[in-house]
């Protein structure tokens, strides 16, 4: 029988400008670190150029991204390599649900404040990472 | 002559990438925030104007973690050539930074390395000013 493969390729923006920024950054790693073995992480810097590597990862599964500001860079990228995501965070309104204000945070290094937003972040991603994956093992019934 | 730089930084995942984006937050913010703007690559990719911009009217240094050069061929995809491509690989070294020794994931600005880098990094961007 052949050996089922079910992964998420994570998609933060990665971005640098703000401060929300960081918050995916660091969100990013620690949704890695909680299922590592259901989550790929990819770099928007090497999708950006079509890296074969990271594109191959892309097409091959499910993508859950993460955009930090209006722009919505990472959904851009999806959209620009001609791929629907199966799910899209994006932070102002996890910022919104749980009711954290980050006036005061800097975004070369996160306070309390950011912490928490990290992982309120984290937590709805993982939430994401399981119900995209259930959904998948499903489809294969 | 351009009285300002876009620094664009690669925004990988390995910690060569978090040293110098850590090291551009020092040199925009702290070292030359008068002639320097800060690149955003997803933003570019995704035609926003401010980024656009940036690299539209200002020469561009691209800050790279490895060989890959992928702020370089963004900026490239973009119709514009930077100027100066630098690798925190080999900055890194030129300066006895151990990249071993750092943490993965976060280095404060703080830390030696992050400091030794971005001024570095504000050298090359005043070399470029006044070339």
């Amino acid at each position: 029988m052949q050996e089922q493969d079910f992964k998420v390729a994570l998609l933060p923006c990665n971005g640098i400008g703000r401060l929300v920024s960081t918050v995916v950054r660091q969100a990013g790693y620690r949704i890695r670190e909680l299922r590592p073995d259901q989550v790929v992480l990819l770099s928007s810097g090497r999708l950006a150029v079509k890296d074969p590597e990271h594109f191959a990862l892309f097409q091959k599964y499910p993508v859950l991204v993460i955009d930090g500001c209006r722009p919505h860079c990472a959904s851009f990228m999806c959209d620009e390599l001609g791929k629907t995501p199966a799910a899209r965070i994006y932070v102002a309104d996890v910022m919104a649900e749980n009711k954290i204000a980050m006036a005061g945070e800097k975004r070369r290094g996160l306070s309390a404040k950011g912490e928490k937003l990290v992982a309120a972040l984290t937590q709805k991603a993982v939430q994401e990472v399981d119900r995209i994956i259930a959904d998948e093992m499903l489809s294969t019934l | 002559m351009a009285d300002k730089v876009c620094l664009q930084p690669c925004l990988g995942l390995r910690k060569e990438s978090v040293l110098g984006r850590q090291a551009l937050y020092v040199v925009h913010e702290d070292l030359r925030p008068e002639t320097t703007v800060l690149g955003c690559g997803p933003a570019l990719n995704a035609n926003v104007q401010e980024d656009l911009d940036f690299i539209g009217l200002y020469p561009v240094i691209a800050v790279e973690a490895c060989e890959l050069d992928c702020a370089t061929r963004l900026v490239g995809k973009k119709g514009k050539q930077v100027a100066r491509t630098l690798r925190v690989t080999d900055l890194a070294q030129e300066l006895a930074i151990d990249l071993a020794s750092l943490p993965e994931r976060h280095i404060p600005t703080e830390h030696p390395a992050v400091q030794a880098l971005a001024k570095r990094i504000a050298e090359q961007v005043d070399a470029l000013l006044a070339a």
